[in-house]
C-alpha cells in the first residue's frame, strides 16, 4: 500500500479489555478524502461504531486522530482531535486540542490511535514504539487532569506525553474533557466516554519520523506562514486574547448574558479584556509548534494563575450574571480540575438559576449574580452531591427531568450548550448552529465571522446568511482535518487554494482548491450522515424556543427578532445549499461519494 | 445650486448618500429613492431600490407617488424627504413616524415655520389619491392635504420627544439648501459630536473609554480616533449594524464602536 508523505497510513485500533490492538490500514483514498483530524475521525467512527451503540458503553470507539500537518514546522499544526458518539448529543462529536500530545502520538506511528472495550481497572494506555500496553492508573484515578499528566510524566518520564481526563470523566460527567497541557478537547463529553473505558490517560511516546513528500516545499510554506502569523490579522488573540470579544460583543448585544434572557451585561467592563490584561495578566502562552501564543494567564485571588478564554468567562459570568472577576476566574479553575466544559458547565447553571428563581428547582441559594452559588453549583456537579446530579446531565436532559416549560429555555442544540454569540442579533450564526452537526459550537461553524464583518445586515437573515453559514461550516470542515488552527484563518486570503498547497507539500497530491472544497463538503455529509444513523430528525436542527419567541432590542433601538419562519427559511436554504431533501436528508447518489465501506489498499 | 443637489459633497460623501443612510436607520422597511429620467446619482448601499419617475416636472406629489405605490407592498407607512435636509436625524424621522396612528393617512411636521410635506409620513395606500390628483393637475401637496386624514406636529409637538428635544434642539432636520449660498453655510457647520469607542486590540497604547469628537462620517469618526477602517477593523453605529463603510452617516448623539475585524475564540 503506497503512504503519502505525512501519513503512516493505519490507525492503531486498542481494546483496553484485554490490552489487545490491532492496526487498521487506512487507504490512501480514504485519506485523501477525509484528509486527518475530524474528517478521519469520523470515517473512522463510520468503520468502528456500532450503529445505535451507547457512547458510554465499552463497544463504542473513541479515536484520537492526527492529521498531515503534524510535525511538520508549519505553525499552529500540532493539533489533534479526539472523535466519539458524544453522551451529551448522542451524535458525532469531534473536540480538538493542541501542542505536544498531536506530535508524539502520531510519531508513535499511526494517523490514529482507537480506544475501545472497557478495562478492568482505571488503566493508563501507553502508546510507543513497544506497542500498546495498560498499566494501573491508580495512583492518578481522582486528581484533577493536569496533575494526573504531570504525575504520569514523571512515573513515566519525561518524553512521554499524556492526554487525561479529571474526576468529572471519571463520573462519567457528559460534558467532561480530556485534556493535554492545559488545553481541553472540550466540548461534548469525550472525558466521559474515555472514564467510562476506565481509562485515566492515553500517553504516547515518539517512536519514528514521519517525511513529508516535498520538505524544501514544506520549510518554504512554513517560513512564510510564519511571518504571517505575527501581522494584524491575529494581532488581538496575541495582545488580548480571546476574551478581548467580551466589551465589543456587549457593545453590540451579542454577549449572551442571564441564560439568554439579555444581550448586555451592565457589568461587563469588570471582566473586560483591556483592563484586566493589566491588572491580572502575568503571562501568555503558546501551543507546540505555534508562533501566534494566545493562552492568556492571569493572577487568580490566591495567586495561582488561571488560563482565561472569552468562552470560560462569558459562561461562567455574563451567562450566570456574575460580574466578579475573582469567582469567574475561581470557577473556570474549578471546571479545570473537574474536567468540565465550561460553556456546557455554565449554561446548565445558568439554566437552573433561572429555573430556581421560577421556583422550578428547590434551590433558594441558587440566583443569577450570585458567585458562590456558581462554586457551589460547580462543587456538586463535581461531587454528585445536592443538585450535582440533576446538573452534571446537561440542561436538555435536566430540563427534560424538571418540566414546567423550562425546556423552551434550555440553552443547547442537540443537547450541546450554546456558546456566547447571541443567536437572535448574529443570523447567520443562528443558522450555523442550528445546523451543525456537533450541535451548537462556534468553532465547527463559524458564520459569525459573515454577521461581524459588514457584508451582511446580522439581523436581518436570508439568502446570504445561508451562504455565509454554509462556506464558514465548509472552511471549518478543512482546518479542522488538516489540523490549523482557527486563529490563523485571518492570514489566508485564498484559503482553500492556500490549504491545498500545503497539503500538496506535505503529502504530494496534486489536490487545489477545488477538490478540498468537495471534501469539506464530503467531510460535512459523513457527520450528518452519522447523525442520520444515530437518530438524527429534522426537529434537532433547531434552536431553542426561547430564542425564537423572545425579542432584543440593539442599542439604535432597533428590535432583534429571529422568528421561527425566519430560521425556518434560512434552514431550508441551508438544506438546499447542501443538496439535501426537504428533511434535510442526503439523496442516495450522494453517499457513494462519502467512501464509507473502503477497505481496499 | 450649479449642480444636483444629490451629487453635494457633504464631508467626502454626498447629500444623497448621507439622507438614504440616516432614514435607512431609522426604519425597518427598505429605503427607496426616486429619481427624475436619466439623472445620474451617486454610489449608493447595494441594498437601496432606485425608481425612475417616468414623468418630469410635476413636483414633489409625482416622485411621492412613484415612491409610495413602490413601498406598499413592503409597508403601511413611509417616510418622505427629499435629499437636500444635511441635518436630519433619526430621532427627527422616527418621532414623525411614531405619531401614524390607526385612521391617520399623513404626519405632518409644521416646523421652524413652515409645512413640512418633504419631511413627512405618508400612508402608503394614498398612492391612488395621488396618481388621481396628478391626473387632475392638482399638483400641491396641500391638495392632498385637504382630502386626508393629516395630523400636525409644531415645533412644540416634535420636541416633546426627549430624544429628539436632546439631538436636535433646533429642529434642524428640515434645514434644507436650496441656494449655493445655503449650501456653503451648512457645510462650514461643524460637524455632530458623536462618541466613539475602541475595543480588544484597537483600545491599546492609551485608547480605551468613551471619547467625544466630531464626524460626519464613519470615516471621519475612524480618523479622528487615529484608526483606518482596512479589513481588520469594523465599526458599529449605535451597536446596530456591522460595517466598514466609511461613508456610513453619523448624526448628533451617535456612539461609534470601532471592533477588530476578527471575532473569534
Amino acid at each position: 500500500m503506497r503512504v503519502p508523505g505525512g501519513y503512516f497510513g493505519r490507525a492503531l485500533v486498542v481494546d483496553v479489555t484485554d490490552g489487545t490492538a490491532e492496526l487498521l490500514p487506512l487507504p490512501e483514498p480514504v485519506l485523501r478524502a477525509y484528509v486527518g483530524g475530524a474528517g478521519l475521525g469520523t470515517w473512522l467512527l463510520h468503520r468502528l461504531a456500532p450503529a445505535g451503540a451507547d457512547p458510554l458503553s465499552a463497544e463504542a470507539p473513541l479515536a484520537f486522530v492526527f492529521s498531515p500537518l503534524v510535525g511538520t514546522p508549519l505553525t499552529t499544526s500540532a493539533k489533534f482531535a479526539v472523535v466519539a458518539k458524544s453522551p451529551l448529543t448522542g451524535m458525532v462529536n469531534d473536540a480538538l486540542a493542541s501542542s505536544h500530545f498531536a506530535i508524539a502520538g502520531k510519531l508513535t506511528g499511526h494517523d490514529a490511535i482507537v480506544v475501545r472495550g472497557r478495562s478492568p481497572r482505571p488503566s493508563v494506555l501507553l502508546v510507543d514504539a513497544d506497542g500498546a500496553r495498560l498499566v494501573d492508573a491508580g495512583p492518578e484515578w481522582g486528581l484533577p487532569a493536569a496533575e494526573a499528566e504531570r504525575r504520569l510524566r514523571e512515573r513515566l518520564g519525561r518524553a512521554w506525553r499524556v492526554a487525561s481526563i479529571g474526576p468529572a470523566g471519571e463520573r462519567r460527567v457528559p460534558y467532561a474533557t480530556v485534556s493535554h497541557d492545559g488545553r481541553h478537547a472540550g466540548r461534548g463529553g469525550l472525558g466521559a466516554v474515555l472514564g467510562a473505558k476506565n481509562v485515566k490517560a492515553v500517553a504516547v511516546r515518539a517512536a519514528t519520523k514521519v517525511a513529508s513528500a516535498h520538505p524544501q516545499a514544506v520549510l518554504d510554506a512554513a517560513r512564510d506562514l510564519r511571518a504571517r502569523s505575527f501581522g494584524p490579522a491575529t494581532a488581538k488573540y496575541r495582545e488580548l486574547g480571546t476574551l478581548a470579544n467580551l466589551l465589543a460583543f456587549n457593545a453590540i448585544s451579542t454577549l449572551p448574558t442571564r441564560n439568554f434572557t439579555a444581550a448586555t451585561f451592565a457589568e461587563a467592563p469588570r471582566l473586560a479584556a483591556e483592563d484586566l490584561a493589566e491588572l491580572r495578566g502575568v503571562a501568555r502562552n503558546s501551543c507546540a509548534s505555534c508562533t501566534i501564543g494566545c493562552e492568556h494567564i492571569y493572577a487568580a485571588k490566591d495567586g495561582k494563575g488561571v488560563r482565561v478564554e472569552y468562552e470560560n468567562v462569558f459562561a461562567l459570568g455574563p451567562m450566570c450574571g456574575v460580574s466578579d472577576p475573582d469567582d469567574v476566574f475561581a470557577a473556570s479553575a474549578r471546571c479545570d480540575e473537574l474536567g468540565l466544559d465550561t460553556i456546557s458547565a455554565g449554561g446548565t447553571i445558568a439554566w437552573a438559576m433561572e429555573c430556581a428563581e421560577r421556583g422550578l428547582l428547590d434551590a433558594p441559594w441558587l440566583r443569577f449574580g450570585d458567585g458562590a452559588a456558581l462554586l457551589r453549583a460547580l462543587d456538586e456537579i463535581g461531587s454528585g452531591e445536592g443538585l450535582g446530579g440533576l446538573l452534571a446531565l446537561g440542561s436538555r436532559r435536566a430540563a427534560e427531568i424538571v418540566g414546567g416549560g423550562s425546556a423552551a429555555f434550555a440553552p443547547h442544540v442537540k443537547g450541546l450548550e450554546l456558546p456566547g454569540y447571541e443567536p437572535r442579533t448574529l443570523h447567520a450564526m443562528a443558522l450555523g448552529l442550528a445546523v451543525n452537526a456537533r450541535g451548537a459550537d462556534h468553532n465547527r461553524s463559524g458564520a459569525y465571522e459573515a454577521d461581524l464583518s459588514g457584508t451582511l445586515d446580522r439581523l436581518a437573515g436570508g439568502r446570504a446568511h445561508v451562504d455565509a453559514a454554509v462556506e464558514t461550516e465548509d472552511r471549518a470542515a478543512v482546518m479542522d482535518s488538516l489540523i490549523l488552527c482557527k486563529f490563523l484563518r485571518g492570514v489566508f486570503t485564498e484559503p482553500f487554494s492556500e490549504w491545498a498547497s500545503l497539503l500538496s507539500a506535505v503529502t504530494g497530491w496534486d489536490v487545489d482548491g477545488t477538490e478540498l472544497r468537495r471534501t469539506a463538503r464530503r467531510i460535512v455529509l459523513a457527520k450528518r450522515m452519522f447523525n442520520l444513523r444515530e437518530g438524527w430528525k429534522p426537529a434537532d436542527d433547531w434552536l431553542p424556543e426561547r430564542l425564537l419567541t423572545q425579542t432584543l432590542e440593539v442599542g439604535s433601538g432597533r428590535t432583534a427578532a429571529l422568528t421561527p419562519e425566519r430560521l425556518r427559511a434560512m434552514v431550508d436554504g441551508y438544506y438546499a445549499a447542501r443538496g439535501l431533501d426537504a428533511d434535510g436528508r442526503p439523496p442516495e447518489a450522494a453517499l457513494e461519494d462519502l467512501r464509507l465501506e473502503f477497505v481496499g489498499g | 445650486m450649479g449642480a444636483p443637489k444629490a451629487a453635494l459633497e457633504w464631508h467626502g460623501s454626498t447629500l444623497l448618500r448621507r439622507t438614504v443612510g440616516i432614514v435607512g436607520r431609522a426604519v425597518d422597511g427598505p429605503v427607496l429613492v426616486v429619481r427624475a429620467p436619466d439623472q445620474p446619482l451617486p454610489p449608493l448601499d447595494p441594498g437601496v431600490r432606485v425608481l425612475d419617475d417616468p414623468r418630469e416636472g410635476l413636483g414633489p406629489l409625482q416622485g411621492i407617488a412613484v415612491g409610495l405605490a413602490a413601498a406598499a407592498p413592503d409597508a403601511d407607512v413611509a417616510f418622505v424627504c427629499s435629499t437636500d435636509l444635511p441635518f436630519l436625524h433619526g430621532a427627527f424621522v422616527r418621532r414623525v413616524l411614531a405619531a401614524f396612528v390607526e385612521g391617520v393617512d399623513v404626519v405632518l411636521p409644521d416646523a421652524r415655520g413652515h409645512r413640512q410635506p418633504l419631511a413627512a409620513a405618508y400612508r402608503t395606500a394614498l398612492a391612488p389619491r395621488v396618481e388621481r390628483l396628478l391626473t387632475e393637475g392638482r399638483l400641491r401637496p396641500a391638495f392632498l392635504f385637504d382630502e386626508c386624514r393629516v395630523v400636525r406636529l409644531d415645533d412644540a409637538a416634535l420636541l416633546a420627544d426627549p430624544v429628539l428635544a436632546a439631538v436636535d434642539p433646533a429642529l434642524d432636520s428640515v434645514a434644507n439648501v436650496n441656494e449655493p449660498a445655503d449650501y456653503e453655510r451648512a457645510r462650514a457647520r461643524p460637524a455632530p459630536q458623536v462618541t466613539v469607542q475602541r475595543f480588544g486590540t484597537l483600545a491599546g497604547d492609551g485608547h480605551g473609554g468613551r471619547r467625544t469628537l466630531r464626524a460626519a462620517t464613519l470615516a471621519g469618526a475612524a480618523a479622528a480616533a487615529e484608526l483606518v477602517l482596512d479589513r481588520h477593523v469594523v465599526a458599529a453605529v449605535n451597536g446596530d449594524r456591522i460595517t466598514r463603510d466609511g461613508e456610513t452617516p453619523l448624526a448628533a448623539g451617535d456612539t461609534v464602536s470601532f471592533l477588530a475585524a476578527d471575532a473569534g475564540g
